[in-house]
């Protein structure tokens, strides 16, 4: 009686060992296999949505900062300008270089903006912090019209350099959001580095250009 | 004597009975200890089994959705031309002052393309967008070498509307879309080196061309600006 009481417990607890590590390399299987098996982020994943998306909104911040830059006097402000093209040409370049490395289209296989509906890795359904929502295809949070460009083009002197601050601020604004959302929903080491850069220093590039701002 | 055998008898037989309603329980616990066993290994085999499933599942979802390589993607009727390797600037002379006026290329007679997917140009790009009117093939290879495409049309072959749903299947950004007349296809896709002729705007190879070589690598100066220069003639957008 004894022998077969303890042998039926030793089985329970097997099973229940056996349902529990069963249950645990699933849910692990399916966490990390959902994002990708060879270790590159897939192609739907956040990063690369990131990358793709922020190379836009960089190259139109590199596009603006150059407009200033042949448009407006002010050695303060052209060399702010100088500062923001060749930063964001630099880091729309890294990341076009990732999606290479990752060997994925430079084109997105989907509305720009999806990759920041989707869960975050904690899995909250939209918790980058940002208070805006945003759907599949939306404008990039921050970029400028191409009426807004076409205005500023045609401005110069302080009116321009004017426009310039009030974009350039709602430009880095938008960046932040995305490198907030990209923080909350990869963990990807070279992905991290940079959105973390580009949350950091646009930061303290809106308190200057804020500061620059009042003076007009 | 009698009596206490009658006694006796009566005490064996409840002994007996006690007995056997002690069997007939340990009987019952046993038997409901095996029905819990075997619950136990059904729900867990259960669990397990899906728990394996979902693990299955995932490995052939995930692998079952290659990525999608541009390298290796392949398009029907793709025309390469490898041999260009790079492109000069025909409207500046070597000590740097501007040819005037600016020689044109003859892309037919010198790559055997037409739309030009490469070659020499103008030093001066065509800044990338929808555009209503024919544009100078040297300022829009020049947009090729900074990883555009060019996407023409024959302007008989297309509507408005087609155009307008043409412009809404591609990227915003690194793309010129603009008429080209006697085009020998309703529309034609280029980037640099590279090009196929699409039926209609439906064509499914317009998505794989964009997908294959759109700020492609193979492009001599990817993701250098395609704004900042010229905007040519009926710029839209």
């Amino acid at each position: 009686m004894a022998p077969e009481r303890s042998h039926s417990r030793i089985r329970s607890v097997a099973a229940a060992l056996i349902v529990v590590a069963l249950v645990g390399v699933g849910a692990f299987a399916i966490g990390r296999l959902s994002t990708s098996f060879s270790g590159t982020p897939s192609n739907t994943s956040a990063a690369a949505g990131f990358a793709r998306d922020m190379q836009v909104h960089h190259d139109q911040g590199v596009e603006l900062a150059l407009i200033i830059r042949d448009g407006s006097g002010d050695e303060e402000l052209r060399l702010l300008a100088y500062d923001i093209a060749t930063t964001q040409a630099n880091q729309s370049g890294q990341m076009q270089g990732w999606l290479n490395t990752w060997q994925l289209p430079q084109a997105a296989p989907e509305p720009a903006m999806t990759w920041m509906t989707r869960p975050t890795l904690d899995g909250a359904a939209h918790g980058h912090g940002g208070a805006t929502a945003h759907a599949p295809g939306d404008p990039m949070p921050g970029l400028a019209t191409s009426a807004q460009i076409a205005e500023l083009k045609g401005l110069t002197g302080p009116e321009a350099e004017q426009l310039f601050l009030e974009l350039m601020i709602a430009h880095h604004q938008g960046a932040i959001d995305m490198a907030d959302a990209v923080l909350a929903r990869t963990d990807i080491r070279v992905v991290t580095e940079l959105a973390t850069t580009i949350r950091d220093s646009q930061s303290s590039e809106i308190e200057y250009m804020t500061a620059l701002l009042a003076r007009y | 004597m009698a009596k206490n055998t009658q006694q006796s008898s009566q005490t064996i037989k409840q002994e007996r009975e006690a007995r056997r309603l002690e069997k007939v329980e340990a009987f019952k616990k046993q038997q409901a200890r095996e029905r819990r066993n075997r619950r136990i290994g059904w729900i867990s085999g259960i669990v397990g089994g899906l728990a394996v499933l979902a693990l299955i599942v995932t490995v052939v979802v995930v692998n079952s959705v290659p990525k999608p390589d541009p390298a290796t993607i392949t398009i029907e009727g793709l025309q390469e031309f490898p041999d260009i390797t790079g492109g000069g600037h025909v409207d500046v002379n070597a000590d740097g002052t501007p040819v005037d006026p600016a020689p044109n290329v003859d892309y037919q007679v010198q790559y055997g393309m037409n739309p030009p997917a490469g070659g020499d140009h103008w030093a001066g790009w065509l800044n990338c967008g929808v555009y209503s009117e024919p544009q100078q093939n040297e300022r829009a290879v020049h947009s090729l070498e900074h990883g555009a495409v060019w996407v023409t049309y024959d302007p008989d072959a297309l509507s408005a509307s087609e155009i307008e749903s043409l412009v809404d299947k591609l990227p915003d950004t690194y793309i010129v879309v603009s008429p080209y007349p006697g085009l020998s296809a309703p529309v034609v896709a280029s980037a640099w080196g590279a090009q196929v002729k699409l039926d209609s705007l439906n064509d499914a190879r317009l998505g794989d061309f964009v997908t294959k070589y759109w700020k492609s690598p193979t492009a001599p100066e990817p993701g250098a600006l395609c704004t900042g220069a010229i905007d040519g003639p009926g710029k839209i957008s």
